[in-house]
């Protein structure tokens, strides 16, 4: 896979409409990570349109909130009722928003070559990356972590027998992390966030995270 | 998450929307490991913290001098006065806002409110409490209701009775008002209403004869309220009608008069009122009546936000005022001239708020008939009870003949307890430096207590084996961790009295009693060592306050374990208290471990 990975992104480098964007294959200046969420129509990405995108950066322990980026996107089909009801955004809040291919650029220009991090974050890139074919003639360059993966790797993995259960809200209640409201894009990213330092540099050895899912629920 | 910032948690409450949005643009979210030091001793941090989960200690060497949990914040201190010597170490893993160090500084300059939290002294941080106190104030008079004031009981008068008999029929009934039913033809039973200087005035100013008919000197444009109306529209109708007198009337019945003076005297408590009716109670039925509404005045006047001083001060004030009433009324008459009436304990120091149990007793000049001093005994004690005021557990009452003798036998008490103690004699002779004369001959507690500053004057031992009851209780910060965490019934709580209180008001003591001074009052007693320069006149003032303070919050716990029905403790829960008050109870509880360590090198308790 690295090496697929490799000749694709010398293809890619290549294929590269906007010279502006060369950035994005960089080395990864390591300084810091951009946690990653968008909300989207609906989770089909060939047919959905991307209505708000929040990224974060993470500085080793500390989540940059103040270094954030919030962008709305004006849709360009009618938004369904179902729909609004889940990410709370009408067609009157969206109206003020950026074209996509603004929002993308906003967007790539704020990661750069960073490393993306995020939950589920397989389809915020796939959306992604329907408008990057579109614009920029290339796919995601970036380097990404999946939390849910991460957890899978460090907290169910060592403790077998247990349910491989990766929801969202799993994760996060396993992880002593606050409640807040979903299906905000800024709270799913700052989520995300936190669940990776937490899973990163969560406590020391000698305390291995198990503890944290030993505890009855509800206790958190 | 900065979205959902909480910022009705003082003192981010007192950021305009404006400085909200800049605070809230500039904060962070850092993951604390466990263990890890967030801010080493005598560093000055960049960053001010705000806890959102987990644990972090404060620590001045190896010692945890406080904890801070979920939505408390630190470092205050280091913020605005510069790196000190404390450090700050995650116990538990914990998620914290931080906002860089200037952006914090500058809302301070530019909010006072919001500045005043961070400063050290915990006098200035109380400042920004009264704020709230005053809006209780005003609460109290915007949601009380006719019915919580005190009315007095209608007395109706036949409109053709005289202004003479009207005038008898005043003093018989102690009262200053009457209802007067309109006798004649025209408009009969019509009420109205009479009042000592309308008699006066109706004899002297217009020369009337004494056999006047009182309704000739009586309004009869009465102007009604009904119970459940609000405190406030009563005073507007009267401010409205220009009168200074409401007929309080339920449907057809009459309940009381309302009267203008009682009405404010309800804003700034009704004290005056249980004072004047323990004074003219005419026999014991009446001042079990008066006794009754001493607990009532103690909640009223807290939910107005009277400060607690002010309020133990007038307790202490009306139950004196009783007890020397009941002693007039039992006391035999053999012992007239013989015998001073004490009050001791939190009663002498004139801190006790809810009244807890009966802390009195009798010295006599010259031992008398034992069956006197026994009658004397039997009532007063047995009355009280009677009035609910408890047996005292430690039989600190006059009931016990350790407390009910002559002065000489006191003497010889006072040198057992000082020159060979057992393990009561500190504790008698606490309870015993603490008394006041409540009636009687108060000379005889004046020459108790020289005759016990003669026996301790120069005695080190003495005095360093009494102050060392300073140390009897566990250090109150450990206990301030289980109350940050803790799950259970009781470990949740704190034991403020033990934790807090009883170190000042016992060093204090031990510190007065070496001075031979004659202050009772906690407070007094701590002015007075100030001007002793026994210490600064800051630590005084910031002794004084956190003291108050830990008052203050005792009294709010009692009164409301006493609403839920809960048998009365000192227990302090921190799910009841708010940030800031959480914030100034650990300061408060600084000051106590200052102070104990300043009593401690005083009597040098380290080498005794």
């Amino acid at each position: 896979m690295p090496i697929l990975r490799a000749i694709r992104r010398q293809v890619d480098r290549f294929k590269l409409r906007d010279r502006e964007f060369r950035f994005l294959f960089d080395r990864d200046p390591g300084d810091a990570l951009v946690a990653l969420d968008c909300e989207t129509t609906g989770l089909d990405p060939w047919v959905d349109e991307i209505v708000s995108i929040a990224a974060i950066k993470i500085r080793g322990n500390r989540i940059c909130t103040s270094e954030r980026l919030e962008i709305l996107v004006q849709p360009t089909t009618e938004l369904e009722d179902e729909n609004v009801k889940v990410h709370r955004l009408r067609p009157i809040d969206l109206a003020g928003g950026l074209p996509m291919e603004e929002a993308l650029r906003t967007l790539l220009r704020f990661v750069g070559s960073r490393t993306l991090v995020g939950y589920y974050l397989e389809f915020d890139v796939a959306m992604l990356d329907k408008y990057m074919l579109e614009f920029l003639g290339i796919s995601l360059p970036n380097r990404c972590i999946e939390v849910s993966g991460l957890y899978y790797d460090k907290v169910v993995r060592r403790d077998r027998g247990r349910y491989i259960d990766l929801r969202f809200a799993t994760i996060a209640e396993a992880l002593d992390l606050p409640a807040l409201s979903q299906h905000d894009a800024f709270n799913d990213a700052l989520m995300a966030a936190m669940m990776y330092v937490k899973l990163t540099q969560g406590g020391p050895k000698e305390r291995p995270l198990e503890t944290f899912v030993e505890r009855p629920p509800g206790l958190g | 998450m900065p979205k959902e910032f909480r910022f009705y948690n003082p003192p981010f409450d007192r950021l305009t929307a404006e400085e909200r949005a800049t605070f809230t643009a500039a904060l962070d979210i850092v993951f604390l490991k466990a263990g890890e030091t967030v801010i080493p001793p005598g560093a000055q941090p960049d960053q001010f913290y705000v806890v959102i989960k987990g644990l972090v200690q404060e620590r001045d060497g190896r010692e945890v001098v406080a904890i801070r949990g979920p939505e408390d914040s630190f470092d205050s201190h280091s913020l605005v006065h510069g790196p000190h010597g404390h450090a700050f170490v995650v116990e538990e893993e914990a998620l914290c806002y931080a906002v860089p160090r200037p952006i914090v500084l500058d809302l301070i300059r530019a909010n006072p409110g919001f500045g005043a939290f961070f400063y050290l002294e915990i006098s200035r941080k109380l400042d920004a409490l009264a704020l709230q106190a005053e809006q209780r104030q005003l609460n109290a008079l915007m949601t009380a209701r006719v019915s919580d004031a005190l009315l007095h009981p209608p007395s109706i008068i036949d409109g053709d009775a005289t202004i003479e008999q009207a005038g008898h029929r005043m003093r018989d009934l102690n009262t200053n008002t009457m209802l007067v039913r309109k006798v004649g033809d025209e408009a009969d039973g019509a009420i109205g209403i009479v009042t000592g200087m309308n008699l006066s005035k109706a004899v002297i100013l217009n020369r009337r004869p004494l056999d006047t008919l009182v309704q000739e000197a009586s309004h009869f444009d009465l102007v009604t309220v009904r119970p459940n109306d609000f405190i406030f529209s009563a005073l507007l109708l009267m401010t409205r009608h220009d009168k200074r007198r409401l007929v309080v009337q339920d449907g057809d019945t009459f309940l009381g008069i309302l009267d203008e003076i009682d009405v404010l005297g309800f804003l700034s408590s009704n004290s005056h009122v249980v004072a004047d009716r323990i004074e003219r109670a005419a026999n014991l039925d009446d001042l079990h009546a008066a006794a009754a509404e001493i607990n009532r005045i103690v909640e009223t006047m807290h939910h107005q936000g009277v400060k607690v001083r002010l309020i133990n001060e007038l307790v202490a004030e009306l139950s004196r005022k009783l007890f020397a009433r009941l002693y007039a009324f039992v006391a035999p008459e053999s012992l007239a001239g013989q015998a001073c009436l004490i009050a001791m304990g939190s009663q002498g120091r004139a801190e006790q708020s809810l009244r807890t149990d009966q802390d009195n007793g009798v010295i006599l000049r010259q031992p008398v008939d034992p069956e006197d001093l026994q009658v004397l005994r039997d009532r007063f004690a047995g009355t009280l009870l009677e009035f609910g005021y408890p047996p005292c557990p430690g039989k600190i009452s006059i009931d016990n003949p350790l407390w009910s003798k002559p002065l000489a036998a006191y003497r010889d008490d006072f040198r057992n307890w000082v020159r060979t103690p057992d393990k009561d004699a500190p504790m008698n002779v606490a309870i015993f430096y603490d008394a006041v004369a409540v009636a009687g001959e108060a000379d005889l507690v004046h020459e108790a207590k020289h005759a016990l500053f003669d026996l301790a004057r120069g005695n080190s031992a003495f005095h360093a084996h009494f102050a060392r009851a300073i140390d009897s209780f566990v250090t109150p910060l450990g206990l301030f961790h289980n109350l940050v965490v803790g799950k259970g019934e009781r470990r949740d709580a704190l034991d403020l009295k033990k934790g807090g209180i009883f170190p000042i008001v016992h060093g204090v003591r031990s510190l007065a009693l070496e001075k031979e001074l004659e202050e009772t009052n906690t407070t007094e007693r701590i002015l007075r060592l100030g001007d002793l320069n026994l210490f600064e006149r800051s630590f005084a003032n910031d002794l004084i306050e956190a003291y108050h303070f830990m008052l203050e919050l005792q009294l709010k716990s009692k009164l409301a374990g006493r609403h839920k029905g809960l048998p009365p403790d000192t227990l302090v829960r921190p799910d009841d208290l708010t940030t800031l008050e959480r914030d100034l109870l650990r300061d408060a509880l600084y000051v106590v471990k200052l102070f104990r360590e300043l009593v401690r090198h005083h009597f040098r308790l380290n080498v005794f």
